[in-house]
C-alpha cells in the first residue's frame, strides 16, 4: 500500500499570466478550491503532481504546491491559513478581493 | 554547447578540459585547473603542440591567480549556476590586477541577459547552447551606453557627457 | 530634483525592451521560471500571494506631480486603484499581470522611473532622508549623492548577481531619519576640515533573523573618491560573503566573521589599488548631478501666520496636524508638511488612485512640484510656505489624509504580511488596524507622545521591527498566527535592537499587550521622558510585570 499522509492534500498554484490562484480539479484548474482534488496517500500525490507538472511544462501555471485539506460539507477547503488567504484574498480591502472584483476574468 | 565570440557570436576554438591524471592525447588546446597547472606546466608543456589554459572555479581566491600569465595562455571561468557572481570579479582580477590578457571565457551556466555584463568583466569568449547564440549576441547589443567606466575600455556615462571627443563604447 | 538626458533616457527604454523581451520568452516557454524568476525581480517583479507584485523604485525617495500622478494611472488602469507605499522609499502595487508589466515600465520610463534593481541580489534604490534639501539641520543634500550611486550601480557588469540583497542609504544630515545603521552600507555626510564633502561609511547593519547595526569602517572618504570606496566594499563582498546559505549570504555575516578590523583592511586594501581611478566620477559631473539638487527659490516669509493661528486656535485638530506633522526648514516662514498614510483603522503606508491624483496636484501648487516617500510609509510635501498650511490642511482632510499622528503611537511601520506575502507567518496589517482603533483619541496620542510602533509578519523585518521602540513579530505557533512583542529598539543615530519580552500573543492579546506596555510607561515616565527614554531607564522588567504578571 502507497505511504499515508499525515492528512488530506490538495494542489495549488499560481497562473503563469496573471498570478492569479488556481486550485487543481478534476476538471482542470478552478479559482474555487471547493471541487479540488484531494490525495490521501503518496501515489495519489504524486499522480497529481504529475499532472500540475506538465502545466508548469506548458507555461500555463507555476508555484505549483502540495498543501493541506479539509473536506467537509461545502467541499473541499484548505487547510493551512496561507492557504486559505490565497483561496479567500487578502483579508483587508475586502472590497477590492478575488471575492468581488470584475478585474478577473477568472 | 556551442563556444561563441561574445562580441559576433560566431564560433571560436574549443578548448578541452584535461581530466585528473589525464595527459593531453593531441596536439591543440587544452584546459588545466588550476592547481595543477601551476604544478605541471613545464612537464605538460612539452608535449608537443600543446597551449595550455587555465580552468578556474568560481570559488578560487584570486590571490591564486598570481602570475598565472606565466603559466596560461588563455583561461576558462566555470560558473555552477549563473548567480555566483564570484566569476565576474575573477575576471576583473585576471585583467585588473594580473595583467592578463588572453582570452577569458565562462563555461557552466551562464545565460544570455549576462552577456553585456561578461563581457564588460572581462570575458570575450563564452559556452552557450546553441539555441541560444541569437539570445546572446542580442543582449550583448542591448545596451549602447554604460554607467561604469570598466577594464575593458567602456567609458561611464558620467564621464561621456562632459567628454564628447572620446566615445568609444562597449560594442 | 534630477531630470534624464539622453543617455539616461537610452537606458531605462533599453531596459524596458530587454523587459518586454525576457517575458515574451517567459510566455513562449523559451525561459524557465527558474531562469525567469532572477530577471524579472531585478525589474521589481515578484510573485505573491494572490499576483505579481510589482515594486517600483521612488529613487532617493523624490518624486515630482507628473510622477506622482503617472503612479495614480498606473494603480488605477493596470491595477485595482491603489498602491503601497514602503519602508524601502518604493510604491507595490499588488495585482499587476505579468502581460501587462512590460507596459507599466514603458509608461514609468516615460516619467523617468522604473523598477530597475527593486529586488534581487544587486544594488538595490538607495534610500535617504525624507527632508532632504528643505531640513534646517542638513550638511548637504544627500541626494545628489545618491544620484551618483544610482547611476553607478546600475546594470553593475561585477555586482549584479551579488550573494544577497544589498541595500545603501544616507543621510545628509547628523540627525538619523533614513536609519542607515540598519542598511548594507550606511553613509553620512560631512565635512572635513578644508569644509570639503565626503563620507562616513558604516558598513554590515542589516536586519531579518540576525539583527546587526552597521559599523563605522571609515571615517572620512572625500566624495570624488566615494565610488573607488563603494567598490572596494562591493568587490570584497562579492568574493567572499557566503554563498552556501542563504541566510548568512548578507554582508553583515561577512563582517561580523571576518572582523570589522580584517574587513576594514581588505577594503582599504582594494581601495588603495583603485582609488582616484576611472571608477570616479569627474568633478564637473558632480557638479551638473548637483545642480539639479539646487534648493527652490523660496522667499523669506514672515513666521507668524494670522490665519494659520485662528484655525489653530479654533480647531485642535488643525493644531495637532501643524504640531506633528511639519518640520522645520532651512528657510523661515517653511516648513515641510507629512501626508500621514496612517489614517486610523488603516493599512500603512496604502493610497488610492485619487489619493496620489490629489498629493501630485497640491505639490504643483504649493510645493515646488515636489512629493517625498519616507521609509515611515508617508508622504511629504517639502517646501511649503506656513501661510498655505490652512489650505492645504482642508484638501488633505477633506480626502481623509488629514490624519495629525506623525511621530506618534498610531504612526505605524507594517509590511504586507500574510494579507499578501508569500513569505509571511501572520498578517501585519490588521494588527495595525486593531492598534491604531485602540489608541483612536489624538489626545492621548499626544499624551504618551513619541513612540514608534514597527511591524513585520515574519523574521525577514520588512516592517523594521527590531528597530521599533515597540516591535511586533509576526511568527507560526502550530499553524496559528500568533505574535511577539519587542521592546526598546530604534532606527536612528542612537540605533539599537529591540528585545523580546516574552511569550507571544494571538492577535487580541498582542494589542492588550501594546496597551499595557504602554500604561506601564505612562506611570513610570519621568517629566517630558519618551517612551525610549524611559526604556532605556527602566529595562525590561516593569514592562514584563505590566504584560505577564497577572498571568
Ligand atoms: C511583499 C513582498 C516582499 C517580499 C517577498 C520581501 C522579502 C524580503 C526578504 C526575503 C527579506 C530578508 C532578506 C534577508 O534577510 O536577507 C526582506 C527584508 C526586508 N524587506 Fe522585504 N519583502 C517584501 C516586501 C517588503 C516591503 C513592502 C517592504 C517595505 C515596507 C520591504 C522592506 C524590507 C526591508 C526594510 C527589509 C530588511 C532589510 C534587511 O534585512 O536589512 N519588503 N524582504
Ligand atoms: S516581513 Fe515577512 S511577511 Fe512582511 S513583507 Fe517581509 S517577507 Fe513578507
Amino acid at each position: 500500500m502507497a505511504k499515508k499522509l499525515s492528512g488530506p492534500q490538495m494542489i495549488v498554484a499560481n497562473r503563469l499570466t496573471d498570478g492569479r490562484v488556481l486550485f487543481l480539479t478534476a476538471e482542470g484548474w478552478a479559482v474555487e478550491p471547493t471541487h479540488s482534488i484531494v490525495a490521501h496517500d503518496e501515489d495519489e500525490v504524486t499522480a497529481l503532481l504529475a499532472v500540475a507538472n506538465a502545466d508548469v511544462k506548458a507555461n500555463l501555471v507555476l508555484a505549483v504546491e502540495v498543501v493541506s485539506a479539509e473536506v467537509g460539507e461545502g467541499g473541499v477547503r484548505p487547510g493551512h491559513i496561507k492557504t486559505q488567504m490565497q483561496a479567500r484574498g487578502p483579508s483587508v480591502r475586502t472590497d477590492l478581493g478575488y471575492q468581488v472584483s470584475p478585474f478577473w476574468e477568472n | 554547447m556551442a563556444h561563441v565570440d561574445l562580441q559576433t557570436g560566431e564560433d571560436v576554438a574549443v578548448w578541452r578540459i584535461l581530466e585528473d591524471g589525464a595527459l593531453p592525447d593531441e596536439a591543440g588546446e587544452w584546459l588545466v585547473p588550476l592547481g595543477r597547472l601551476k604544478d605541471e606546466a613545464g612537464s605538460l608543456l612539452e608535449e608537443k603542440g600543446v597551449r595550455l589554459g587555465v580552468l578556474i572555479e568560481t570559488e578560487t581566491p584570486h590571490s591564486d591567480l598570481a602570475g598565472i600569465g606565466n603559466y596560461a595562455s588563455f583561461a576558462a571561468i566555470r560558473f555552477p549556476g549563473f548567480g555566483d557572481g564570484r566569476g565576474f570579479s575573477l575576471a576583473v582580477r585576471l585583467r585588473k590586477d594580473y595583467g592578463f590578457n588572453g582570452d577569458i571565457r565562462a563555461i557552466g551556466h551562464v545565460i544570455p541577459d549576462q552577456a553585456q555584463f561578461l563581457l564588460r568583466a572581462g570575458f570575450n569568449t563564452s559556452e552557450v547552447p546553441e539555441e541560444r547564440r541569437e539570445a546572446f549576441v542580442r543582449a550583448v547589443n542591448r545596451y549602447k551606453h554604460v554607467y561604469q567606466s570598466d577594464a575593458q575600455g567602456g567609458i561611464s556615462i558620467l564621464r561621456q557627457r562632459h567628454d564628447q571627443a572620446d566615445t568609444r563604447r562597449v560594442s | 530634483m534630477y531630470a534624464y538626458d539622453t543617455f539616461d533616457h537610452a537606458m531605462v527604454n533599453a531596459r524596458v525592451e530587454e523587459f518586454r523581451d525576457q517575458v515574451a520568452r517567459r510566455l513562449s516557454g523559451e525561459l524557465t521560471e527558474e531562469e525567469f524568476r532572477p530577471l524579472r525581480l531585478m525589474n521589481g517583479l515578484y510573485l505573491q500571494l494572490h499576483a505579481y507584485m510589482l515594486r517600483v523604485a521612488v529613487p532617493y525617495g523624490t518624486l515630482n506631480s507628473r510622477q506622482m500622478r503617472r503612479l495614480a494611472h498606473i494603480a488605477r488602469k493596470y491595477d485595482k486603484g491603489y498602491g503601497h507605499f514602503t519602508t524601502r522609499q518604493n510604491i507595490q502595487y499588488n495585482w499587476p499581470k505579468l502581460v501587462d508589466a512590460p507596459d507599466i515600465l514603458a509608461e514609468l520610463a516615460e516619467v523617468e522611473m522604473h523598477a530597475i534593481q527593486t529586488s534581487g541580489n544587486c544594488i538595490r534604490n538607495v534610500t535617504t532622508d525624507q527632508f532632504a534639501g528643505a531640513a534646517h539641520d542638513e550638511v548637504a543634500d544627500p541626494r545628489a549623492t545618491a544620484e551618483i550611486i544610482r547611476q553607478w550601480s546600475t546594470f553593475h557588469p561585477e555586482f549584479s548577481f551579488l550573494p544577497r540583497k544589498f541595500k545603501i542609504a544616507i543621510t545628509g544630515a547628523p540627525k538619523d531619519r533614513a536609519a542607515v545603521k540598519w542598511h548594507d552600507i550606511g553613509l553620512v555626510l560631512k565635512k572635513n576640515e578644508a569644509g570639503e564633502l565626503g563620507v562616513e561609511v558604516l558598513v554590515g547593519g542589516g536586519m531579518g533573523r540576525t539583527p546587526v547595526i552597521a559599523k563605522t569602517i571609515a571615517d572620512f572618504v572625500p566624495e570624488s573618491e566615494m565610488l573607488s570606496y563603494l567598490e572596494a566594499i562591493l568587490r570584497v563582498y562579492n568574493e567572499q560573503g557566503r554563498r552556501d546559505n542563504k541566510y548568512k549570504a548578507r554582508i553583515k555575516i561577512l563582517v561580523e566573521d571576518t572582523g570589522t578590523e580584517e574587513f576594514k583592511r581588505l577594503v582599504e586594501e582594494e581601495y588603495e589599488a583603485i582609488r582616484a581611478s576611472f571608477i570616479d566620477v569627474p568633478a564637473e559631473e558632480v557638479v551638473r548631478i548637483r545642480q539639479f539638487f539646487a534648493p527652490p527659490p523660496l522667499p523669506v516669509l514672515a513666521d507668524e501666520d494670522a490665519g494659520l493661528d485662528a484655525l489653530a486656535a479654533a480647531d485642535f485638530r488643525f493644531r495637532a496636524w501643524v504640531k506633528n506633522n511639519t518640520f522645520a526648514h532651512k528657510v523661515p516662514g517653511h516648513v515641510s508638511v507629512t501626508i500621514s498614510l496612517k489614517p486610523h483603522g488603516g493599512i500603512p503606508g496604502d493610497a488610492t488612485d485619487a489619493q496620489m491624483d490629489l498629493v501630485a496636484d497640491i505639490a504643483e501648487e504649493y510645493s515646488h512640484d515636489e512629493v517625498r516617500v519616507s521609509h515611515e510609509q508617508n508622504l511629504i510635501l517639502p517646501h511649503v510656505a506656513k501661510r498655505d498650511l490652512v489650505a492645504i490642511w482642508q484638501k488633505l482632510d477633506a480626502a481623509g489624509l488629514g490624519s495629525a499622528n506623525v511621530g506618534l503611537l498610531t504612526d505605524i511601520i507594517a509590511c504586507p504580511g500574510l494579507d499578501y506575502c508569500a513569505l509571511a507567518n501572520a498578517r501585519s496589517i490588521p494588527i495595525a488596524q486593531a492598534i491604531t482603533n485602540r489608541f483612536d483619541d489624538l489626545k492621548r496620542l499626544e499624551d504618551i507622545g513619541q513612540l514608534k510602533i514597527k511591524i513585520s509578519g515574519c523574521i525577514n523585518s520588512c516592517g523594521h521591527h527590531h528597530a521599533g521602540h515597540i516591535g511586533i513579530l509576526g511568527v507560526d505557533r502550530k499553524g496559528e498566527e500568533n505574535y511577539q512583542l519587542l521592546l526598546g529598539g530604534s532606527g536612528e543615530e542612537d540605533a539599537s535592537k529591540a528585545a523580546i519580552l516574552g511569550p507571544g500573543f494571538d492577535e487580541h492579546g498582542i494589542v492588550d499587550a501594546v496597551e499595557k506596555v504602554v500604561a506601564a510607561y505612562m506611570g513610570e515616565r519621568k517629566e517630558g521622558e519618551t517612551f525610549l527614554a524611559a526604556y532605556r531607564r527602566l529595562g525590561p522588567d516593569v514592562f514584563k510585570e505590566a504584560v505577564y504578571g497577572a498571568r
